[in-house]
């Protein structure tokens, strides 16, 4: 007789996580293999006619990184803008993020009115991407309401073409993608620095720590884990950036192609010819690179504080 | 129960016959596709619809191609589409119909009882027309475009508001050149955008953007575009915008300061709404001529896609905007259109109380017929809309002097290779 074990309700729990991983493998997992596959085709639109599906191997990847006659590899040049455009963004979104979770958590502080605050900083991520972008688009064309109000109070003779020049566009790019996310981030980080034991910094004061000392030595090290999952999800929010520079520059990265982004690049390819091989080699290399990152970031961030 | 048994069977006789007929029937649904609601607007006024049909306009604007992939979408799908999912008419510009006539997506509109083309314009024919003579649409407008001038700032510039006497003054590149800098002398600017002369330039190319090997080429044409826009720019005599940006359009409120703009008649309407302004505009001030060079732009065409469930409304939609001269004479006179109907038109030229107010009571319809013979069509590909448009928007980058004039060509190229990659670029 088999002897009897005891009741399993593991079964229960893999009922429940059933779902996520139902709709994970059908509306994520199965068209990353089915773009990883078309990658190795030669397969677009020409008019109204198709070519292809036509295996070509790694021909797709080898194009993509061919040097232009001056010698620049396009795929890495949109790959450097998306990162200056992510940076620029990103790196005053995490500080001020960290500033205001700090405020916002402080017992000694104990600000009034936080709802109202955080549900304004909260805000500009409500507004959809594109009409946000189209927004700043308007506000800041040539003939748009900041030129004229510049040109009115003295401090401009002629209108100045914001969205024609390099830096002003990777500005308002980065401005807008940090107004957009640091209330994100700032209730991300505020929700980690509430699950740190009160008592730590209770302990910190009564030792004569001062702010400063608790904020580097109690806080930053017990939200490392928050703020590492933090940077990583924003990075590859980041590298996937599209919608406000698509639309702020009317999908044709102006200045010289320096607010391209690799998917503005590959949209581009998908567009007009749907052309699914090239855009898939695109997303392989994208793929790579996000992979590589991320495990770059975690090792790097979270390294000083495991013991 | 025998005649139970008998009413059932004839009840069943008579619904079956009822679906048969019923499948003899037109769709209810009419599926219109464009990329803006101008031909919208005329045919709401100007077409009766019969009873019980519904009209659906699918309206996607064509910025970067947006319009044609929506379109082609539907196009490709249109077999396995339900009978009111179909698209059952779009509408096509001169920049693309080509893409579309040339498919076998669009049928011969002769089967929908189009065919009576006499009082059409022979290349608004010719567009819709396959190289077997096949014609599969047609277009309500016909759009030689004319150089559209202040008559005020021409008083100043040249001395006369004539039309006559100023085109006397810019028949040719060199008059237009001279008069420009006679313009900036005075303050002025001789164009508002720096592809203000494209179209008067590349509708008489002698060659297509792309040759039979699929190689990107550059007719003479586009060549001198470019040089002299290079020359207007250095000497200021053009603004750097865009021929469809703000910044050009408010140069046409009394307060702008330039001179000629270039455009058909569905150019008043739909790009000088900013000189039509009751307060800031000045209609009235302006007036038409043949210009430099003759030249056509844009026109809308109404092809039938193969497999609409409503072809009888189709072809009558057809003749009506090109026959009925009920119709067409609104057209003209209610809308500020130049009808495709040459009978139509010649009535409004030979009138001597017609005249425009907003063109200070010129005959417009005149002018525009004495253009008609010189267009051409002729050299035109499947990508012409995308190669013109990313031109004009590379270029743009070095002509505002950001970039020099080697990498603003590296990016229309690179451009090209993304958007159409059967197209070989130099």
């Amino acid at each position: 007789m088999k002897k009897r074990r005891g009741v399993s309700y593991s079964k229960w729990g893999y009922i429940f996580i059933l779902p996520f991983f139902i709709s994970y493998i059908l509306f994520s997992l199965i068209p990353q293999i089915t773009t990883f596959y078309n990658a190795f085709f030669e397969n677009y639109r020409n008019g109204l006619s198709q070519v292809g599906p036509n295996y070509v191997g790694f021909g797709n990847f080898i194009k993509l990184f061919t040097p232009a006659k001056n010698g620049s590899i396009d795929i890495l040049r949109y790959f450097g803008n998306t990162m200056i455009l992510w940076l620029l963004g990103a790196v005053p979104q995490v500080l001020v993020a960290l500033l205001l979770a700090v405020f916002f958590t402080s017992f000694r502080l104990n600000l009034k009115g936080q709802q109202f605050f955080k549900t304004v900083i909260y805000m500009p991520n409500l507004i959809m991407a594109s009409a946000f972008s189209m927004l700043f688009f308007t506000l800041f064309s040539p003939v748009g309401p900041v030129n004229q109000l510049l040109m009115s109070s003295g401090m401009l003779e002629k209108s100045f073409d914001f969205l024609g020049m390099m830096i002003p566009v990777r500005l308002l790019i980065s401005l807008m993608n940090f107004l957009m996310w640091f209330g994100n981030t700032t209730i991300l980080l505020m929700a980690g620095i509430q699950g740190i034991d009160q008592s730590m910094f209770e302990a910190a004061q009564i030792d004569g720590a001062n702010s400063l000392q608790t904020f580097f030595r109690v806080t930053l090290p017990l939200l490392a884990p928050i703020l590492v999952y933090t940077i990583i999800t924003a990075m590859i929010g980041g590298l996937q950036m599209f919608d406000v520079p698509q639309v702020l520059t009317n999908g044709k990265g102006t200045p010289d192609r320096t607010s391209m982004t690799i998917v503005m690049y590959l949209n581009n390819y998908l567009q007009t010819s749907k052309n699914y091989g090239m855009a898939g080699a695109i997303s392989v290399v994208l793929f790579i690179i996000s992979a590589i990152l991320s495990l770059v970031v975690y090792h790097t961030l979270s390294k000083p504080y495991k013991k | 129960m025998k005649k139970l048994f008998a009413l059932v069977l004839a009840a069943m006789m008579a619904l079956s016959m009822l679906s048969f007929a019923a499948a003899e029937e037109e769709g209810k649904v009419l599926n219109i596709y464009a990329w803006n609601e101008e031909f919208k607007g005329f045919f709401e006024k100007y077409y009766a619809v019969p009873e019980g049909i519904t009209v659906n306009w699918i309206i996607t604007p064509s910025d970067n191609g947006g319009y044609q992939q929506k379109l082609d979408e539907a196009l490709l799908n249109q077999e396995a589409a339900s009978a009111d999912e179909k698209v059952d008419m779009f509408l096509a510009e001169a920049d693309y119909i080509q893409k579309y006539v040339d498919a076998d997506a669009t049928q011969d509109i002769a089967a929908l009882g189009v065919t009576d083309f006499s009082n059409a314009y022979e290349y608004t024919v010719k567009a819709a027309s396959t190289a077997d003579g096949v014609v599969k649409g047609v277009s309500f407008q016909c759009c030689p475009s004319a150089l559209i001038y202040r008559r005020s700032i021409a008083k100043d510039v040249l001395g006369t508001d004539d039309p006559a006497e100023v085109q006397a003054a810019l028949n040719s590149w060199e008059k237009f050149e001279a008069v420009a800098a006679d313009a900036k002398a005075k303050g002025y600017y001789m164009t508002a955008s720096f592809a203000e002369t494209y179209r008067v330039f590349s509708n008489n190319c002698t060659s297509a953007w792309v040759d039979a090997e699929g190689n990107l080429q550059f007719d003479p044409q586009i060549e001198a575009w470019i040089a002299q826009t290079e020359k207007f720019i250095d000497n200021g005599y053009t603004l750097t915008a865009g021929i469809w940006d703000d910044e050009k359009n408010v140069q046409m409120f009394a307060d702008g300061k330039t001179m000629c703009f270039f455009g058909p008649a569905w150019y008043f309407n739909f790009c000088m709404g900013n000189a039509q302004d009751p307060e800031k505009g000045c209609s009235g001030d302006w007036a038409i001529t043949e210009g430099p060079a003759a030249h056509f732009w844009g026109g809308t065409w109404l092809l039938a896609p193969a497999g609409t469930d409503n072809p009888t409304i189709v072809g009558d939609i057809m003749n009506t905007f090109i026959n009925n001269e009920e119709v067409c004479t609104k057209l003209v006179s209610a809308e500020a259109q130049f009808s495709n109907n040459k009978a139509v038109n010649a009535k409004f030229a030979e009138n001597p109380d017609y005249g425009s107010a907003f063109l200070g009571g010129q005959n417009d319809v005149a002018v525009f017929s004495a253009m008609t013979d010189n267009i051409k069509w002729e050299n035109h590909t499947i990508y012409d809309q995308l190669l013109n448009e990313g031109l004009q928007n590379n270029l743009q980058e070095y002509f505002k002097k950001n970039v020099d004039k080697d990498t603003a060509m590296s990016n229309f190229y690179k451009f090209v290779n993304e958007t159409y990659p059967a197209i070989v670029t130099p």
